[in-house]
């Protein structure tokens, strides 16, 4: 049979802003390549155009769905170059806010594997339940999805009054919603059948590749960035790092869903913990660190962000690189789409959790 | 405290005199190696299959007009030693060639392509350099060099 060429995206319902070449015979992708850059905007080329203050709302743009953990890199990689280090209170309201980032991240990812397996009820489920945490974000910080809470030396202001109780409460039925999730979607046959054995990611092809954050930890290697090198008050709270064998769609979903549960253990920890203080040192408005280069390293909900942000001593960085997540999953895409059946590849690409706001930054 | 990064450092000046311009333990974690770029590949291979350095992290390209040089940094994150080493090479920017090394950690692949097309720096042995994130007809010369200046104001 002949080989014929589809175009997969931009415009189908699940592709997002990106699209894909897939090389198909009959019904069996043979070859596929993926076509970026329908929103590339250049945030590295803009960051060193702008002063380091004026970079925190412009870095968070690389990807709001996860819009705490995405600035947390860069701001520790401006912290390190100055050399400040941030009140201890400071430190656990940046983990509470970078958790429910998480949280709110993993659900829209998980929602929408849901619907590439055909299962629109999920995502509603996950759609509402966002909503929590989008409130808790919003008593906090004033914004919903894009606050740009956290700025070199610290956090924007304290945690506001209530927020403890809000928030327990929020926790306390979030939990017993997991539970429903557990039932409800990943014991479900339908989602069962249509992910386990799709898209099998081994061990060692996942490090060749490298991959990074869930999709890593589902192929079996226990790598995350919280516990290799913890940052902000990581080190103080007791979890663990959730890990499968199978590498499979329904592994990295089921990587995702364990991680919700320790993300809610974490903040409950961290609310419990806290100490009192300061919320943030004294940086000047427009600061001028020293000579020097810093690579800053943190675990988003996609996997590890890097930062590495040279300074020539003047107002704006002189190089601000950005290795995004999604950008370090994309090569996977690729090799697990060869030889599979075209119904799997939305499966593959949702399972991954790509999104090309991240991949283009 | 700093063992494992020392160990490195030591190991590289050892065995590549003639190639490693400078080496030192940054911070901890972190390990800074300037080599030349002859001997690339060679060390690439060598903290791949002897040092364990598996995990590709990110590969940035940085411009220096003044110098006439263009500086190539690769980062690579070692998951058994749990260390980050910082691989730098220069090449000048009126001849911007380099070895990729897509034969030694696969994972470079689409972070080459992308510094090539916004500095215009040539991995030879790369498989595919073509238009990956800029539109297929873009002709504005390279987006993230220096001399590359923004629009301020709309035309």
């Amino acid at each position: 049979m002949s080989i014929m060429r589809v175009r997969w995206g931009p415009q189908h319902p699940v592709s997002g802003q990106w699209a894909f070449w897939l090389d198909v015979d009959g019904d069996i992708v043979v070859n596929m390549e993926p076509d970026i850059g329908y929103t590339h905007r250049g945030i590295e080329k803009v960051a060193e155009n702008r002063t380091y203050i004026q970079n925190v709302p412009v870095i968070e743009r690389t990807s709001v769905f996860d819009a705490g953990n995405i600035v947390f890199g860069y701001v520790q990689a401006v912290e390190e170059l100055m050399g400040i280090e941030i009140p201890e209170r400071a430190k656990y309201i940046r983990t509470i806010v970078g958790e429910m980032s998480r949280i709110v991240s993993h659900l829209y990812g998980l929602g929408l594997l849901a619907i590439a397996v055909g299962f629109e009820t999920m995502l509603m489920w996950f759609i509402n339940d966002r909503e929590l945490f989008l409130d808790l974000f919003e008593m906090l910080t004033g914004a919903r999805i894009t606050y740009s809470f956290f700025i070199p030396g610290g956090v924007l202001h304290d945690l506001p009054q209530g927020f403890y109780d809000e928030a327990m409460r929020r926790l306390d039925y979030f939990e017993r919603r997991l539970k429903d999730y557990w039932k409800m979607f990943f014991l479900n046959r339908t989602f069962v059948t249509r992910t386990r054995g799709v898209g099998v990611l081994k061990r060692e092809d996942a490090i060749r590749l490298g991959v990074v954050g869930p999709n890593l930890r589902a192929s079996g290697v226990e790598a995350d960035v919280r516990k290799d090198e913890p940052y902000a008050a990581y080190d103080q709270i007791d979890f663990i790092v959730p890990t499968e064998k199978e590498g499979d769609a329904y592994a990295r979903g089921g990587v995702r869903f364990h991680e919700l549960e320790q993300s809610v253990s974490i903040i409950r920890q961290a609310l419990q913990k806290i100490p009192d203080g300061r919320v943030r040192v004294k940086v000047p408005i427009t600061p001028t660190p020293p000579k020097g280069e810093a690579y800053s390293r943190v675990e988003t909900a996609r996997g590890e962000i890097g930062y590495y942000i040279i300074s020539d001593g003047s107002d704006r960085p002189y190089r601000v690189k950005i290795s995004a997540p999604s950008f370090r999953n994309l090569l996977a895409m690729p090799f697990l789409s060869r030889n599979v059946p075209m119904a799997d590849i939305p499966t593959i690409y949702l399972s991954l959790d790509l999104i090309p706001l991240d991949v283009d930054r | 405290m700093l063992k494992v990064e020392e160990e490195v450092v030591k190991t590289l000046k050892q065995t590549f005199p003639e190639y490693v311009v400078e080496a030192k333990v940054q911070r901890e974690k972190r390990v800074t190696v300037v080599v030349k770029r002859e001997g690339l590949v060679e060390i690439a291979r060598f903290l791949r299959d002897s040092l364990q350095f598996d995990h590709v992290a990110s590969v940035s390209g940085v411009d220096y007009p003044e110098k006439n040089e263009l500086m190539v940094v690769y980062h690579i994150w070692s998951i058994p030693k749990k260390v980050l080493i910082a691989l730098k090479t220069s090449v000048p920017r009126d001849n911007p060639h380099l070895s990729s090394l897509i034969s030694v950690w696969e994972g470079v692949n689409y972070f080459e392509r992308e510094t090539w097309e916004m500095f215009g720096i040539v991995f030879d042995g790369h498989p595919n350099l073509s238009r990956f994130l800029l539109p297929e007809d873009w002709n504005k010369g390279f987006p993230f060099r220096k001399d590359f200046k923004l629009r301020t104001k709309p035309e």
